[in-house]
């Protein structure tokens, strides 16, 4: 027996409630973050994450909050991204009750960060988050949710995350998200080959068989979806013995 | 009277997860900024939290006196860098551990590395008993390296490394319990009850 793959919900969140539909849970628990994170671990979930999509400085105070009430009652790893603007946010979420946290623009326009963040937390609770897209010969990290290219060659960056000490790469294909059509492979693995710290794949699940097909194909030991889950089709339990029938290792 | 547990605050992170989960076993649970506490304590946890050096910065003025305590029976519960800083010595940091357990702790030797996830332990120590999936999360770059034996479990990662240890009345875990779910509640209902028996 040896370290299983991880399969991990993420819950957009704004201003502390949880944006997206989801259709398994009564209708008072819809939006409430706690209690999706809460459902998810009794699915069997390997860890939850929290992504505020909050506009305002107001709405992410209100996330810190939330994630007190989900560190509560949560008693698997719980990672909050989004918004993470300095070292002070990163301690404040995680005195929160998160267990990690996610940085990405700010990793870009101050790398140092990460290396700071891993000296005075661990890395272990540093995920640094790249968002790519494919261009000729490769991929393109952006920064600001998508919204601006930061000119950087995405194996490059992952190796230099690495490098200053993050724990973890949380890897979305921006051409993948929202297709439904499947994890980007090719992209996973190159990323997932060129470092030694485990990578999570994003981007693109649609079906237990994208899930199946990311974690069979590269060495990326975690995959992250949202929708698959928020609207009933599948619970975690289903896609984990699905990936079990077929070979791979989960919890 | 439910035993009294005093949860060492001596890192940056999540205290409320260890926090909540011992209270759902009967524990009644104090978080001691002050770590003077330690030394009268009927029964310490120190939490997976924070880093090597930053801990011991903290728990050094109380290390002799804590260290006494443990030797005439106190029981203890160290999670990943509570775990660590038993031991004599870090790889991670440059300050001496407090030296309960004999030995080291060293970096983790493999191509994944921080060893992040779920993986089994596999013991026979009275602790596991009654839980029957022993997957855990493990989220961790560096690993104890005994010399007393109080290695009682292991954890293949790319080779076998000791996950879980016990030395009389103190266990240590490499992973978190507070963050494994019903197993790891399980885990720490049976050392909530191994506490109680302790005193």
């Amino acid at each position: 027996m040896s370290l299983t793959k991880r399969i991990i919900p993420c819950l957009d969140v704004k201003d502390g409630a949880v944006v997206k539909g989801v259709r398994f849970l009564d209708l008072k628990d819809v939006g409430s973050p706690p209690a999706m994170a809460e459902e998810y671990e009794r699915q069997g979930a390997d860890e939850i994450v929290f992504l505020d999509i909050s506009a305002s400085v107001e709405g992410r105070r209100t996330l810190l909050g939330v994630v007190e009430e989900t560190a509560k009652r949560l008693f698997v790893p719980l990672t909050v991204g989004g918004g993470i603007r300095e070292t002070a946010d990163v301690r404040a979420a995680l005195n929160a009750g998160a267990d990690k946290v996610s940085i990405n623009t700010v990793a870009v326009q101050r790398p140092e960060i990460i290396s700071e963040c891993a000296k005075d937390f661990g890395s272990q609770c540093v995920v640094v988050a790249i968002d790519a897209k494919r261009r000729a010969g490769g991929w393109t990290v952006y920064t600001h949710g998508g919204r601006r290219d930061a000119q950087l060659d995405m194996v490059r960056w992952a190796k230099r995350v690495e490098e200053l000490g993050a724990g973890e790469i949380l890897l979305t294909s921006m051409d993948a998200d929202g297709t439904k059509d499947g994890y980007d492979i090719a992209m996973t693995r190159a990323v997932a080959d060129a470092v030694s710290i485990p990578v999570i794949a994003s981007g693109g699940c649609g079906s237990p068989r994208h899930i199946l097909e990311v974690l069979r194909e590269t060495k990326a030991e975690a995959a992250l979806a949202a929708s698959i889950f928020h609207y009933g089709e599948w619970t975690v339990g289903d896609v984990k013995e699905y990936l079990r029938r077929n070979g791979v290792e989960v919890r | 009277m439910p035993l009294r547990i005093e949860l060492a605050d001596y890192g940056v992170g999540n205290l409320h997860s260890i926090r909540k989960a011992l209270e759902n076993c009967g524990a009644e649970v104090h978080v001691a900024e002050d770590m003077a506490l330690l030394e009268r304590a009927e029964c310490i946890v120190l939490p997976g939290v924070g880093a090597f050096d930053r801990a011991m910065e903290r728990l050094r003025p109380h290390g002799e006196a804590i260290v006494e305590r443990l030797n005439e029976g106190v029981p203890c519960l160290g999670i990943c860098i509570g775990m660590q800083v038993l031991f004599q010595r870090s790889a991670e940091g440059a300050s001496p551990g407090l030296g309960f357990l004999e030995g080291e702790v060293v970096r983790l030797s493999a191509p994944r590395v921080p060893h992040m996830g779920w993986n089994e332990v596999v013991t026979a120590d009275a602790i596991m008993d009654g839980i029957e999936d022993r997957h855990f999360y493990f989220a961790h770059s560096f690993r104890g390296r005994p010399t007393d034996g109080s290695a009682v479990g292991h954890t293949d990662h790319f080779g076998s490394f000791p996950s879980l240890f016990r030395k009389r009345n103190v266990y240590g875990t490499q992973f978190h319990p507070e963050k494994s779910s019903s197993a790891g509640l399980a885990f720490l209902r049976n050392f909530v009850r191994f506490a109680e028996g302790c005193a």
